[in-house]
């Protein structure tokens, strides 16, 4: 079977809230998954992931917009009517159920002869590496294997797509970065489109294809990992995906290919065709921890600023670094070879021009 | 289009695209308006409407003599009395139980005893009640030598009730005395607190919430209690309930017994929507975290833990001593004149009273299947699903269960006697009776199992393909089967035990033991009385023990127990 | 035990459907079987249902009720009559039903050997008993406070019966009925009189019982001292072994025939006669002695019993007017309400 696309249109979802009345969960949201694509949806708890998802798999009705799932409109159908599988955060697996009937209970719904849901059941539950487990129940299975079973009962009724709900946060943090490698290589081995949700960055930059970010029930902006990293198209997706640092400058000067603009009273010339901007208008920057380098207080130039607190992790050193009336984040790779600072050193902080990033607007 | 109008219009576009969903919502909504709101409106009827107009003049006529209002004012005293000393009670016993330091077997005598009051028959205490108190009283007369002591009363109906609903302040109070963390109380300790002042300051805030809502239980079943004032009131302290019976019974006096029972509703409602919407909903024990590493109990004083096992052993032993007076009254020829062993009363139930036995029964036992399925549809339904009017249909649902039995038993009576609809004489309306009138606890106990499973289990299983109806066979009954169970259980015993409703509705086609038992003690036949006692005292707690040992064989979450669902 | 529940969630289903109403809403009855509401305890109805049943093969399926309980759902049922006769209690009783036309007119073939006072002249009811009141007191109750057997009315106002009396509540039992109706007669009738007396005699009354038996059991105990009974209970309390003896007032005592009548709109009339014939006649009137039941034939070819004429004998019994009691049965029940039991 060939995979299959997800198309959303202009799918909104409110509820009813006690205090501030009409609320949208989510807004005209509006979204591709390509066939055999892992397309994470990212964003803080609360900001409408979860609603877009369970629209999907069709356990909530949007209020506006359409769902399609190949060229299937799926709007209307039920959820027992669209044919996915579904991983819940807590696995919700039948507790009163083996880990054989578990992944059964689909091929039992659909009525398959007896022969073929052993078969195919005992496939899946090799394929998760949960053999002889059979006639185990789930409160005497631990969290990955839970996980496990709950993927392979997911999968067992060869469903058009894959939705998963942060199936990973109830695992341990070694557990998690271990079982995501697997669920990434299960997805591929088995060629079949997925949508993941989670609010864990890593986590989504570790296994997607593509991820959207989701913020206030829209999605504010989608793309691969490096692409959202390295552009991010706000002050939201740029503190949202790594760590930033926020800073303002204001324009001198906008030419063609080229800006200049001052810093904390340094100047910068940045490459301008991203940004449009016009002299004297107030930006923000986007300047990544690892990009500034930091230099001792005699220096002949950069931003002059004092060592607040380090924190020495081994391969890499973190700073904090006031700047007038900023606090900057720099991070410093092979920090034993390159010469540690002391907490209330003055230095010289750095900004590679091809580092930073211009963000549209005003400020914020 | 305002959120609302579209939630609703949502509900209904997903109601009616559910057949399973919309045709038990159909016959659930037939079912109530039937046997909840359809009696409930005859009975307003005949109290406000008078040929065809409405009228208050009913409603003064028994408002302006002075001894209904003598009767409400003591319904509402007693009712009042019962609810402290009983709640005082209770928190005493619990707080034994649960921070003595007991072991197993003391906790396990304690248990038995408040078990007893619970299953038992009406009367039981009442009887006990008449022989061991007053002039020649086992007690008052032949222990103590009082002579001349009254045994019908305020203070003996007040004594027998506190006595008889005790245990449901006892289970209401232990779960929360048990939920408040030791180390809480060692937190105050280490601050330099003495043991009576962590009790004042610390368990004791703690528990008011709960000592409120005990309260107000007592005080329902307190004020819906007809047989212990029937026996024990006397006739210089009139109460409601018995003055309706009485009024329809004794004067055929429908519409009369039909006001009065009204003038009992008001307060009725009062008291349950406080208990449901007000004290219930306030957080008994914020448990942050886990409990801490169990520590020993230091909140009870050494010296104080002799009197006060004593105090509950005192309490335990009246109990047990009126059951073993139960008993020994059953198994003598006649208690106080000849005291030679017999089995004869025995004989006399099961063949003369064989009729009540077996109708009995057939009663519970149809009874008990069906309150068991229509709890946990409607706890489910409410719980779980989205369609239009839920929360009216809990709230109905919950009407019977609320009321005092002698308002639903008259309503049934006024409802069903006449066309369209004649039940009376029949079985069905007995069986309706107790089922729409207990279920109510299984459907409490499937909201609260449901609360405990996650609603993803059924979408797990909506997700791979399952309709409703098959996600509510295969996933959601098995899981909420000990709610069902605990259901089915309650209405068999309240079938077997009950008499203020259904007292109005046995016929000479069905009768009851409960029945049977109030005819043999105006009969004076307190042998067979005390002998259909024994037995129901021994069905009943049969029934427990095999509910019980059932519900302990599921593997589910979120175990119910038989004995604490008795007390709501 | 693995799918225990499953396999329980599968069996509950049909195990519920099942269960089906229809048997439940089918009411009981044979061809065979006559339906009554007995007013005589369950202990003395039974026995002669049972004769009855040997004698003619039809079966009595019956439940007991105190009398003013079994007047009340008579009427309440009477457009949908669920039994065929009404069975015993005092003739006031059914004096009442017939201002409610509950009642359908039968002259059984002993109705024209009996006395005046136990028919109705138009077959309402017939008799098939008399039961006379008594007095009836605790022996060591009297004796610690020597105390002779009550002879008269007014012996039962002294104060040593404070709170020690009990007898039948009138909002349910015939037995108070005629208690009360025993004192207008006492008085001549004049209300005023004998309710003064009744206000009297209301601070040693302990309880007012639901039935007319209920306090001859406490009488028994001790728990009370004294009471005013119908005769068939006191001599059965004593039958039992309780260490009462029995007495009659010097100024009369009221007596109640026992009736029988058969329901309008019955469901088997033709069987309900059968009964009345049986009970008004002596053939059941002669088992009374048999079962040691303490009635007084109604019937005048049986004989009354030897001990219980022993018991009779010198007592000043005089029979209450039917038509009277009827009449004013609801007016005097209502002002002892008012003025004896709730005194304002």
């Amino acid at each position: 079977m060939s995979a299959v696309g997800i198309r959303l249109e202009g799918i909104s979802k409110r509820f009813a809230h006690r205090v501030k009345g009409e609320v949208y969960a989510v807004r005209d949201v509006s979204l591709t998954v390509q066939p055999a694509e892992l397309l994470t949806l990212l964003g803080p708890s609360g900001c409408g992931k979860t609603t877009t998802l369970r629209m999907i798999a069709g356990f909530e009705q949007p209020d506006a917009g359409r769902v399609f799932i190949g060229e299937q409109d799926v709007t209307g159908l039920m959820a027992n009517q669209r044919n996915i599988g579904f991983v819940f955060q807590n696995y919700a697996l039948f507790p009163h159920l083996s880990v054989f009937e578990n992944v059964a209970y689909g091929l039992r719904v659909q009525r398959q002869p007896e022969q073929e849901i052993a078969r195919a059941a005992g496939d899946v539950l090799a394929l998760v590496g949960l053999q002889g487990y059979d006639r185990q129940f789930p409160n005497q299975l631990s969290g990955g294997e839970q996980q496990r079973v709950a993927l392979a009962r997911a999968i067992v009724i060869r469903p058009r797509v894959l939705l998963f709900d942060e199936p990973l946060s109830n695992l341990d943090a070694k557990l998690r970065v271990h079982m995501r490698g697997e669920l990434r290589e299960l997805q591929q081995r088995l060629h079949i489109t997925a949508v993941y949700v989670t609010h864990d960055q890593e986590e989504a930059m570790a296994i997607s294809d593509r991820i959207a970010v989701m913020h206030q029930g829209q999605i504010v902006q989608e793309g691969t990992a490096e692409s959202l990293y390295r552009h991010p198209g706000s002050e939201f997706v740029a503190q949202f995906i790594g760590r930033t640092n926020l800073l303002s400058g204001r324009v001198r000067s906008a030419s063609p290919g080229e800006i200049e603009l001052e810093v904390a009273g340094q100047h910068l010339r940045l490459p301008g065709d991203a940004v449009r901007a016009t002299a004297g208008q107030i930006v923000r920057l986007v300047v990544r921890p690892e990009v500034i380098e930091l230099r001792p207080a005699d220096s002949p130039d950069g931003i002059p600023g004092t060592i607040v607190s380090r924190t020495f992790l081994g391969e890499k050193a973190e700073y904090q670094v006031r700047v007038g009336e900023d606090l900057l984040q720099v991070t410093s790779y092979n920090p034993v070879q390159r010469g540690l600072f002391t907490v209330g050193q003055p230095v010289r902080l750095h900004f590679p021009a091809e580092g930073i990033q211009l963000l549209p607007g005003g400020p914020a | 289009m305002t959120s609302i109008a579209a939630a609703r219009i949502d509900g209904w576009r997903r109601t009616f695209r559910d057949p399973a969903l919309f045709t038990t919502v159909i016959v659930l909504w037939a079912l109530l308006a039937l046997f909840i709101l359809f009696p409930l409106a005859k009975l307003l009827a005949r109290t406000f409407l008078d040929g065809g107009q409405v009228t208050l003049a009913n409603l003064a006529a028994i408002l302006r003599d002075v001894n209904h209002r003598q009767a409400f004012w003591n319904s509402l005293l007693l009712a009042a009395l019962v609810g402290l000393c009983g709640t005082w009670l209770g928190f005493v016993y619990a707080f034994a139980a649960v921070r003595a330091n007991l072991s197993r077997a003391w906790i396990t005598v304690l248990d038995a005893a408040s078990l007893l009051p619970l299953i038992s028959p009406p009367f039981t205490t009442a009887i006990a009640m008449i022989y061991s108190f007053g002039p020649r009283g086992l007690i008052t007369y032949h222990l103590l030598g009082i002579k001349g002591f009254t045994v019908y009363g305020l203070h003996s109906t007040l004594f027998s009730e506190t006595l008889t609903y005790f245990p449901i302040a006892y289970l209401t109070l232990k779960p929360i005395l048990a939920g408040i963390d030791p180390n809480v109380e060692d937190m105050a300790f280490s601050l330099g607190s003495s043991r009576w002042r962590v009790f004042r300051t610390v368990t004791l805030p703690l528990t008011v919430p709960g000592l409120a809502n005990a309260f107000l239980l007592l005080f329902a079943a307190s004020l819906a209690d007809f047989a212990t004032p029937l026996i024990l009131a006397g006739n210089s302290f009139p109460v409601l309930p018995t003055q309706a019976y009485l009024q329809i019974t004794g004067l055929f006096d429908l519409k009369g017994g039909a006001v009065l029972s009204f003038v009992l509703l008001v307060p009725a409602l009062v008291v349950y929507l406080l208990q449901r919407y007000w004290v219930s909903r306030k957080h008994y024990v914020t448990i942050t975290g886990k409990v801490g590493a169990q520590t020993t109990i230091k909140s009870l004083a050494p010296w104080a833990r002799a009197p006060l096992l004593g105090a509950c052993l005192l309490l335990a032993g009246v109990i047990l001593y009126f059951y073993v007076l139960l008993f020994y009254a059953s198994a003598v020829v006649a208690l106080g004149a000849n005291h030679a062993w017999t089995w004869r009363h025995y004989q006399v139930i099961f063949t003369e009273g064989l009729k009540a036995i077996r109708d009995t029964l057939v009663i519970a036992g149809a009874g008990m299947p069906l309150g068991g399925l229509y709890g946990i549809l409607l706890g489910y339904l409410v719980a779980r699903k989205i369609f239009p009017g839920r929360q009216a249909m809990e709230i109905v649902s919950m009407i019977n269960y609320a009321l005092p039995g002698t308002i639903v038993g008259i309503a049934y009576l006024i409802a069903f006697n006449d066309p369209p609809i004649v039940l009376t004489g029949t079985a069905l309306i007995i069986v309706a009776c107790y089922v729409f009138r207990y279920s109510p606890t299984g459907i409490r106990a499937t909201v609260a199992l449901l609360q405990q499973i996650d609603p993803s289990i059924e979408e797990a299983s909506q997700g791979l393909g399952a309709g409703s109806g098959t996600t509510f066979r295969r996933i959601t009954l098995p899981l909420i089967l000990p709610a069902f169970f605990a259901g089915l259980g309650v209405v068999f015993i309240r079938s077997m035990t009950a008499i203020s409703a259904t007292i109005f509705l046995v016929s000479i086609n069905w009768t009851l033991i409960t029945v049977r038992i109030l005819e043999n003690m105006t009969e004076l036949s307190l042998g067979p009385a005390a002998a259909f006692s024994v037995l129901v005292v021994v069905i009943v707690f049969a029934v427990i023990v095999a509910i019980s040992g059932l519900l302990r064989r599921f593997r589910t979450p979120g175990a119910v127990d038989m004995t604490s669902i008795l007390g709501g | 035990m693995p799918r225990f529940g499953s396999w329980l969630s599968r069996l509950s289903v049909p195990m519920v459907l099942g269960c089906t109403l229809g048997w439940a809403a089918a009411p009981a009855g044979a061809a065979d079987t006559v339906n009554a509401y007995s007013i005589w305890p369950e202990n003395w109805a039974r026995p002669m249902f049972q004769e009855f049943e040997k004698a003619t093969g039809i079966k009595v399926n019956f439940v007991r009720f105190s009398s003013g309980e079994a007047l009340a759902r008579v009427i309440h049922e009477k457009n949908n009559p669920q039994v065929d006769v009404l069975f015993g209690g005092p003739v006031e009783t059914h004096a009442a039903g017939i201002k409610e036309g509950i009642f359908e007119p039968y002259k059984p073939p002993s109705f024209n050997v009996l006395p005046a006072r136990f028919r109705h002249s138009e077959g309402q009811w017939v008799a098939i008993a008399d039961d006379p009141l008594v007095f009836m007191s605790n022996i060591k109750f009297l004796k610690e406070h020597n105390l002779k057997p009550p002879a008269s009315w007014g012996d039962l106002l002294d104060p040593a019966y404070k709170n020690m009396i009990q007898m039948a509540d009138a909002r349910t039992s015939g037995t108070a009925v005629t208690r009360i109706f025993s004192v207008l007669e006492t008085y001549g009738r004049d209300e005023e009189k004998a309710f003064d007396y009744m206000k009297k005699l209301r601070p040693n009354v302990q309880l007012y019982t639901k039935s007319g038996g209920g306090g001859t059991l406490p009488v028994g105990l001790g728990q009370a001292g004294a009471g005013i009974f119908f005769i068939v209970d006191a001599l059965d309390t004593k039958a039992k072994g309780y260490d009462v003896t029995i007495s009659f007032p010097k100024e009369g005592i009221g007596t109640s025939a026992e009736a029988i009548a058969l329901l309008k709109g019955a469901k088997n009339p033709e069987l309900g006669k059968k009964l009345i014939d049986w009970a008004a006649s002596p053939a059941m009137q002669s088992l009374y002695a048999k079962y040691k039941i303490n009635f007084v034939p109604a019937h005048p070819d049986v004989k009354v019993e030897a001990s219980l004429a022993e018991v009779l004998k010198g007592a000043k019994i005089f029979p209450i007017d039917d038509a009277f009691a009827g009449a004013n049965r609801k007016r005097i029940v209502e002002r002892w309400i008012n003025e004896v039991l709730n005194p304002k």
